[in-house]
């Protein structure tokens, strides 16, 4: 009775209220589904909606948790990793709306799709707050499975049995990867599971440099940077976005991957924290790759699929830049890019999976004259291509501002440098789909354009899909310039956050001995 | 009130763009705001006070602070010359602009986002406030010459796009080096000036911010988009982008490259002034071996901006003045020649200097706009009277003391202009009109009425240039001593 | 070195034989049946290791779950596909393999440099301590690793659901009929093509 009584009092089981939201939902879904039948698909996206509606709300009022660490050290519900969790439901929550259609469309069921989606979206948001390996490892495979689940959803289709297989093999491997990596960090931190405990522990045991932590290191990165795509990690993929229905494409480019970089935030900062070089070595590295590769390769591509698949990839390499300044400005510009990314991304597959369900096809030459035909998703998805390519005034250039001046602020100029030119890049494959789409000459309108069905926004579905895409939209075009709420968003949830600010102290400890040093050789 | 000419061109645009507008609405609406804006201009031009030194009708407002960018606006008397110019010739643009141009919403909304970020780009008083204005310009222009140009357009558009944003690029990277090497939180440019880096990290800031600025005025081996973009544009794009948008670049050049880097600036001067030679002599040889009329103008158009670049490494008080009148100057002058390109070009249906003949044939040619190509082509080769022979000769004067082999380098150049138009204009207007031109429509007053507009303003400044000069005497003092 | 010892020793290298020549029966075995029950003796000698490691709890949890049910379920799944296939051999299939046992000799080698390295911080208090593996593991799930057990339950919950939509058949959704109204154009690539034949001939009947 003792036991029982003595754990409850310091479980704090209240820092999970926005994930249980999401659970509760999710069976509701599930029962309603069951009990229903297929009636319940009308109602059933809105249940989800609400739900996750709700699960920000609390969110919302777990700011400034005092009693951050939850369930003994396996949760922390400190404000980094409320502001990732809220990237992640905002981006399911997008992403339900703009998926009725689609799913309905392709006959094949709702209701299990938005609950594999809640799913993903809970183990999403475990994920930014393990704080332990164990959960670490099943958050992760809970976000993963049920994006296997999603990328086979349609499984009629031979593209998205293949994208699911693709997916499922590598995945399972980068997992295994990861759980050695995890292993390794175990035995070394003697049998220790919690990230705070193992950072302490490691490097009293081991000192700084260590020939397993190198390799636990590297295995870890190797796992989290399949998640975000990065390059080399990156070959599923162009293939599973392109096969997978697009709207699981749109949560997987934005909600996994903001998972990632929570995970990779807080995995990374802690428990490697004696070996900031080493792995801001090979961030680097990554990032220097996925800038490269991703933007040279989209501008080769043609459907538009594969081409924001590998755009993705370049932008994760963006990202980058902040995780590897390592500053307080470092990771809130991550923070604030990934937040605008999630709508301008989101906008733009919004834009794609509306064209698609009107004409059916993805191939980016098929857009031509769209303009003529319809002017509002024309403009939308101009906008967030636009935005995506850093083009004044919206809000994926004050992103990338911001990123590229955090990286400047910690010396990266390399970095910067290369993220500035291959952004100008970039904005060539962005302009040729605003191309296709406005400057084609009636005559030279595709064919899928030219049988463009008549618009019709009263279609079972289409409401909400409008509605998230006019919302992505005007969010898109006018974040950057009332970015100021935003910005106090992720500073606030940077400098409130401890494990963030012992990494940075020492950091900054480091930087002023290296300053007074060279001072003291100035004076001699 | 700057704050409106920034916010009533977004405005207009966007009501152009977003609201069913149908048949001549968009023109006449067009005209109007246009005319609206320039009346602003002129209602801004009587409170100037010429006698101040620096910023007037300053605004400055905390825009997002965590990047320490401000909306911080003014003008002086060397952006308020340009920004009476862009108004001009936007409303001169749509002047010239057909009235049954193919998606006529779609184009006057991007002439205004033009406008818009032209106009933010010369007001802006913030580092960051200029380069945000500087990109948003790219957009609109990119569609306007890819949608409405001419055969090869996307090819022309594109290049256009990447060659401007590496240039926008470039100086951002300077801008953050300035930033960060000053180790202010601010972009502000007056917070800016105030301090003085060693020499070495001046002359690192300034080599991105060169490159960049002279992708855009063009200088020559940066110079390749620049007669793509001309040819391919329709004529009232190449009045704007002649006539204001290059003005971009020398502008940056003058108020961040000396304003900001006097010492690297006067360090790299006599480099500096031998490319703005070499840029000369290369513009207007190659403009000799065009064929296309269009070329040829634009071609010396590089030439002619070389000698900003001159006039601004010289840095004395006449040889500033003089690059500021310089730019006025090309701006009307480039601006009037490219219109009576586009007349020919609309009547005859062709530029092409080997098949055109004797168009000033009194009663089945082009008379009228014949002789006003005369007169501008005297014009920009510098006939005594007219405004391009005040500012070659300010130019000139100001540099020969300093540079004298590259202000040499230039005067050849000026030399050239005469021999490159007048061998255009004895091909294309003298001789005998040939037979497969002769039945050309005949040109209406009405459409001759913005190029006479541009040419009163060419003898007029040409006869009182202290008109133009008064306006940037004072400020051109301020820029050098840092003041 | 005292008789238990020794027998624990011995013991470990056999398991650690039978683990290795069984994996490498798996990998190299032509024929599936036999991985597959090959397979088994891999999980049965990991079991055997964990008994020598004291963990009996999850020594029968492996047994139970490995081989009483995965392992059984891929003879079960052999079984029923049953298809005979000729493999096409890979156009330098050597390079390959030479480059495959490369790269893990290599990787074997750096991991074994590593695990000899490394000053490994083993637990000084004897391992007879723990009475019953169950009662602490009990403990364990109840008190610090409360979220990740219970959130084992939702992952678990969601595969099988996942599992059930993979494996079921589709039926033609009812809703099918309604969308007959919407003219042209409304072909998703994803949209299954028996599935949409179906559809228009519940139509026209």
């Amino acid at each position: 009775m003792d036991f029982s009584s003595s754990v409850a009092s310091q479980l704090h089981a209240g820092t999970i209220l926005p994930e249980g939201i999401v659970i509760i939902t999710l069976m509701t879904i599930l029962v309603g589904d069951l009990i229903f039948g297929r009636s319940s698909s009308r109602w059933l996206p809105y249940v989800a909606m609400f739900g996750l509606f709700n699960s920000i709300v609390a969110l919302f009022f777990q700011w400034n948790n005092p009693n951050a660490i939850a369930f003994l050290g396996s949760f922390s519900g400190d404000n980094l990793s409320i502001v990732f969790r809220g990237i992640v439901v905002l981006s399911a929550m997008v992403t339900i709306p703009m998926s009725i259609r689609y799913i309905q469309q392709s006959g094949t069921s709702l209701a299990e799709f938005i609950a594999i989606m809640l799913t993903a979206t809970t183990g999403g948001m475990f994920l930014c707050g393990a704080n332990e390996l164990t959960m670490v490892f099943i958050s992760l495979e809970m976000l993963s499975i049920s994006s296997y689940l999603m990328t086979g959803y349609m499984k009629r289709d031979p593209r998205s049995n293949e994208a699911a297989l693709k997916y499922l093999l590598i995945g399972a491997a980068s997992s295994a990867i990861f759980l050695y990596g995890m292993s390794l960090l175990y035995g070394l931190s003697g049998g220790e599971t919690n990230l705070n405990i193992i950072a302490t522990k490691i490097t009293a045991i081991n000192g700084t440099q260590s020939l397993g932590l190198a390799i636990s290191l590297v295995f870890i990165i190797a796992g989290i940077a399949f998640k975000i795509s990065a390059v080399p990690f990156h070959q599923w993929t162009p293939d599973v976005y392109e096969g997978s229905p697009t709207p699981v494409v749109a949560f997987l480019s934005v909600g996994s991957k903001a998972a990632g970089f929570a995970l990779a935030i807080r995995l990374l900062v802690t428990a490697f924290g004696s070996m900031t070089e080493q792995w801001h070595f090979i961030f680097t590295a990554l990032a220097i790759l996925s800038m490269v590769l991703g933007n040279v390769v989209a501008l080769a591509q043609t459907s538009i699929k594969r081409m924001l698949a590998y755009s993705s990839i370049a932008q994760a390499g963006f990202v980058m830049i902040g995780l590897i300044a390592g500053t307080d400005n470092g990771y809130s510009s991550m923070i604030f890019y990934l937040f605008i990314y999630l709508f301008m991304n989101l906008g733009a597959f919004t834009c794609i999976i509306l064209f698609s369900l009107r004409t059916g096809t993805d191939q980016i030459s098929e857009y031509a004259g769209l303009y003529q035909k319809d002017p509002l998703l024309t403009l939308c998805l101009s906008i967030c291509l636009l935005s995506l390519g850093g083009i004044p005034p919206m809000a994926g250039f004050f992103g990338k501002i911001y990123l590229f001046w955090a990286g400047w602020q910690a010396g990266l100029y390399g970095l910067v440098l290369l993220g500035l030119i291959t952004s100008v890049i970039s904005i060539y494959y962005y302009i040729r789909v605003v191309k296709m789409m406005v400057v084609k000459e009636p005559q030279e309108m595709s064919e899928s354009v030219k049988n463009y069905p008549a618009i019709n926004w009263k279609l079972a579905g289409m409401r909400p899909l409008q509605a998230s895409l006019i919302f992505a939209t005007v969010v898109t075009s006018l974040a950057g310039i009332l970015s100021n709420p935003l910005f106090t968003l992720s500073a606030n949830s940077v400098n409130s956050t401890p494990i963030l600010r012992s990494a940075i102290i020492t950091q900054e400890i480091t930087q002023s001995t290296i300053q007074v040093s060279s001072v003291e050789d100035l004076i001699n | 009130m700057l704050s409106a000419l920034i916010i009533i061109p977004f405005v207009s645009a966007a009501i152009i763009g977003l609201t069913p507008l149908s048949g001549k609405n968009p023109r006449n609406f067009a005209i109007l705001t246009a005319a609206i804006i320039l009346t602003i201009n002129l209602f801004v031009c009587l409170q100037f006070d010429f006698q101040h030194q620096g910023i007037q009708f300053a605004q400055d407002v905390a825009w997002i602070e965590w990047i320490g960018l401000n909306y911080h606006v003014g003008i002086d008397g060397l952006s308020f010359p340009l920004i009476l110019l862009n108004s001009l010739l936007t409303l001169i643009a749509i002047l010239a602009t057909s009235p049954t141009i193919q998606r006529p919403r779609l184009y006057y909304a991007m002439l205004f986002l033009l406008n818009a970020g032209a106009v933010g780009a010369f007001l802006a008083q913030d580092l960051l406030l200029f380069f945000l204005f500087y990109e948003l310009e790219i957009v609109p222009l990119y569609f306007l010459i890819a949608i409405w140009g001419g055969t090869r357009r996307g090819y022309a558009a594109m290049k256009f796009l990447l060659y401007t944003a590496l240039s926008g690029i470039l100086v951002l990277a300077s801008f953050l080096g300035l930033v960060w090497l000053t180790g202010e939180t601010t972009f502000d440019y007056e917070i800016l000036r105030s301090h003085t880096l060693p020499l070495a990290s001046q002359l690192w800031l300034l080599a991105p911010l060169l490159i960049g600025v002279f992708i855009k005025i063009p200088i020559f081996p940066f110079h390749t988009w620049l007669p793509d973009a001309h040819v391919e544009a329709s004529t009232p794009i190449s009045v704007l982008l002649a006539g204001v948008l290059l003005k971009l670049g020398t502008y940056a050049l003058l108020r961040f490259g000396v304003g900001l880097f006097l010492e690297g600036w006067v360090y790299l001067a006599p480099w500096l002034a031998v490319l703005a030679g070499i840029s000369a002599l290369y513009g207007a040889s190659c403009a000799i071996a065009q064929r296309d009329m269009k070329k040829v103008v634009a071609y010396s158009s590089i030439a002619h901006m070389a000698y900003i670049l001159l006039a601004a490494t010289a840095t004395t008080r006449l040889s500033m003045t003089a690059a500021v009148f310089q730019m006025v100057s090309h701006g009307l002058i480039s601006a009037f020649l490219f219109l009576l390109v586009g007349m020919v070009y609309q009547k005859t249906g062709s530029r092409d200097v080997d098949y055109l003949r004797g168009l000033l044939n009194p009663e089945r040619g082009l008379p009228v706009t014949g002789g006003l190509m005369i007169l501008g082509v005297m014009a920009s080769s510098g006939l005594p009277g007219m405004v391009g022979f005040i500012s070659e000769f300010l130019v000139f004067r100001g540099s020969f003391p300093i540079f004298p082999i590259p202000t040499l380098m230039c005067l050849v150049g000026t030399g050239l202009t005469a021999v490159y138009f007048l061998l255009v204009i004895n091909k294309v207007f003298f001789g005998r009109l040939t037979e497969n031109l002769a039945q050309l429509p005949p040109v209406q007053w009405k459409e001759h009425a913005p190029a006479f507009v541009l040419l009163l303003l060419i003898v007029a400044f040409g006869i009182k240039p202290d008109w133009v000069t008064h306006w940037s005497e004072v400020q051109a003092i301020a820029l050098l001593t840092g003041g | 070195m005292n008789l238990a010892e020794g027998v624990q020793i011995v013991s470990f290298g056999i398991l650690a034989v039978m683990m290795i020549g069984t994996a490498l029966g798996v990998v190299l075995l032509p024929k599936i049946v036999h991985s597959a029950f090959l397979l088994a003796g891999v999980f049965i000698s990991i079991s055997g290791l964990y008994i020598l490691l004291n963990a009996d709890f999850v020594a029968a949890a492996q047994i139970l779950v490995y081989v009483g049910a995965v392992n059984v379920l891929i003879l079960f799944a052999i079984m029923l596909v049953n298809k005979q296939e000729d493999y096409v051999e890979l156009p330098g299939r050597t390079i390959r393999k030479v480059a495959t046992g490369v790269v893990c000799f290599g990787l074997f080698a750096l991991l074994g440099t590593m695990v000899l390295a490394t000053p490994w911080s083993l637990s000084t208090t004897s391992p007879s301590v723990v009475d019953n593996t169950v009662i602490a593991l009990g403990e364990h799930f109840f008190s610090d690793y409360l979220l990740p057990f219970e959130l084992a339950s939702v992952l678990l919950l969601m595969a099988m659901v996942g599992a059930i939509i993979l494996a079921r058949r589709d039926l033609i959704p009812e809703s099918m009929a309604d969308e007959n109204t919407v003219t042209t154009g409304l072909t998703l690539p994803e949209r299954p093509r028996e599935l949409a034949r179906l559809g228009s001939e519940e139509q026209d009947s």
